[in-house]
């Protein structure tokens, strides 16, 4: 098992047709977009055809893990009990390297609450919940801005 | 009762407004949320001076769970001839709910349609208490992987709901961060919508915070909730009910209090919107740190024909104190970006600002019921009936909510 930053009790996602692949990907540790086979087109959430060219053929694209904060906020009140403890905790979007600009719902972790910034560098930092669950959280880039993708 | 179009005779009107007693959410527990829909309709009716044999019509929006099908039934209506649940969520559809009443009205489909939204959130879910749609894994064993979703948005809300944004406040502070790091919009211009909000609720006495002064000190002395948005950004969330009677101008000319007309309405969402910021952060950079009535804003001033400059009052859906902003600048009331210092400057305010804003006291204030009673307040303004009444109102804009598809209207007297 990975490192834990939420606790058991957090929502856990439910997937149909169209997004089972990218949890499946998940729990492998892959970071994923859906891509048009036809255009090229990236999109997320998963969908059934291509927004762009409505072909309904499509392929997971690995990502480099790589991206920037697009916006974010620091979370103050604990929706559900468990994470009376977890607070302040951060939600960022994160714009993801080699995904053409989609963009995906994440968490800053292994920063402080105030380091979050809208341009800020992060990398992929995987938190297993279940023994074939896994979701992508994010920490501040190790990686210097001119060797990403 | 007869269905046949003929012109101007068939034009649009708001005829009956009525609501239920406002209280915090829990408030009410004697009586359901049901009986508080079907309270609030008859009083519609009655203010409107038709009784429920003139009805033939239901309408409402988003999720309802009091069906038409059965408020007909309880009520005695002769004859259901139309009936319509618009697809937009939440608060969305509030608008186009009375639009949808407008067209059957208009087309001959039906004589009167009555719009109704009732609300108990202490009876069901507080929208804003956290995971809805996905409840919490209690307990071992672990799930060992993914489960089936039952819905469309179960399956999407997977994607925001495991990183912890439980509830609209989440996404749209992340929606207002963006907006404020491309324009530089500040909390305390946020603040003076709750403010001035609150001050119009102070003379209203159907609002639940009507006698809860609020300083600029007070609200930014109000606890985080979701980093830009305090407490006081947020709507109230309550128990409650009401309702708006629809007709046609030639039924409308015997009406109690006489007709406010329908100038204009649209409704809708910008390409790619899905259920709005709540689940699409991947949107393009303009549409995210907007309010997403850009293209609503547009068919509704050209079909109204008239502009943001002809409104006199206006009730502008107030999820959020910063969602308010980003609707006054896609409605064209100030430039994109300029939606903080155009606040700032007192324009929302009654008397004496350049466009009086929820003048009742919004969701803000007044209650949250889903942006109905943002419409109940236009009819009222026009009646020359509001606590804080807009001298010679002519003409008023009511939106529905921002971030999600949404519809708007424009209110006049003919």
């Amino acid at each position: 098992m990975t490192e834990r930053w939420f606790p058991d009790e957090m929502p856990m996602p439910a997937a149909n047709a169209e997004t089972v692949g990218w949890w499946e990907a998940a729990a492998d540790h892959r970071l994923v977009v859906q891509r048009c086979t036809e255009c090229g087109r990236t999109r997320h959430p998963p969908g059934p055809v291509c927004p762009r060219c409505r072909s309904s053929s499509s392929e997971w694209s690995e990502l480099p893990g790589t991206g920037m904060v697009y916006t974010y906020t620091v979370v103050h009140q604990a929706f559900i009990p468990s994470l009376q403890d977890r607070v302040p905790y951060v939600v960022i979007a994160v714009e993801l390297d080699g995904a053409e600009g989609a963009r995906i719902v994440s968490n800053l972790v292994d920063a402080a609450p105030g380091e979050v910034r809208v341009g800020m560098p992060v990398e992929v930092a995987w938190e297993d919940m279940g023994p074939e669950l896994a979701v992508p959280r994010f920490r501040p880039s190790t990686v210097a801005a001119r060797e990403r993708p | 009762m007869a269905g046949t179009v003929s012109g101007a005779g068939r034009a649009p009107c708001l005829v009956g407004v009525g609501e239920t007693r406002y209280a915090k959410w829990g408030g009410i527990t004697g009586t359901s949320e049901y009986r508080l829909a079907v309270e609030a309709i008859l009083a519609a009716i009655a203010d409107a001076g038709m009784t429920p044999d003139d009805v033939d019509g239901l309408a409402s929006f988003a999720e309802d769970r009091n069906d038409a099908t059965f408020v007909a039934a309880d009520l005695g209506l002769p004859e259901l001839r139309y009936a319509s649940l618009s697809w937009l969520p939440g608060g969305g559809g509030a608008c186009a709910a009375v639009a949808n009443a407008a067209m059957a009205v208009e087309s001959g489909a039906a004589e009167a349609v009555v719009v109704y939204r009732s609300l108990c959130q202490g009876q069901f879910r507080r929208f804003g208490q956290g995971p809805g749609n996905m409840p919490a894994h209690v307990g071992p064993p672990r799930v060992p992987h993914v489960r089936r979703a039952t819905s469309l948005l179960e399956a999407h809300v997977a994607f925001t709901m495991p990183f912890g944004m439980f509830s609209p406040p989440i996404a749209y502070a992340m929606v207002l961060q963006r907006h404020m790091h491309r324009f530089g919009t500040t909390v305390e211009q946020m603040g003076q919508v709750a403010v001035t909000t609150r001050a119009h609720a102070s003379r209203n006495p159907r609002a639940v915070m009507g006698t809860r002064p609020m300083t600029m000190d007070d609200y930014l002395a109000s606890r985080m909730v979701s980093e830009p948005f305090r407490l006081f950004d947020c709507c109230l969330e309550n128990d409650g009910a009401c309702a708006v009677v629809v007709t046609t101008a030639e039924r409308a000319a015997d009406t109690a209090k006489g007709p406010v007309a329908l100038l204009g309405s649209a409704q809708g969402a910008l390409q790619g919107f899905g259920h709005g910021q709540y689940s699409n952060v991947g949107m393009p950079d303009d549409d995210y740190s907007s309010s997403g009535a850009r293209g609503v804003a547009a068919r509704l001033w050209s079909r109204a024909g008239v502009g943001p400059g002809d409104v006199d009052v206006a009730q502008i859906y107030d999820h959020f104190t910063g969602l308010v902003l980003l609707s006054l600048e896609d409605f064209g009331f100030c430039g994109r970006g300029e939606g903080g210092p155009y606040a700032a400057s007192g324009a929302l305010a009654w008397p004496d600002g350049a466009l009086p804003t929820n003048t009742h006291g919004g969701s803000l204030s007044e209650a949250y019921i889903h942006g109905l009673n943002h419409v109940v307040e236009g009819v009222r303004q026009l009646r020359g009936e509001s606590t804080c009444q807009v001298e010679g109102a002519e003409t008023c804009l009511v939106t529905s909510a921002a971030g999600v598809p949404t519809s708007a209207l424009v209110l006049g007297l003919r």
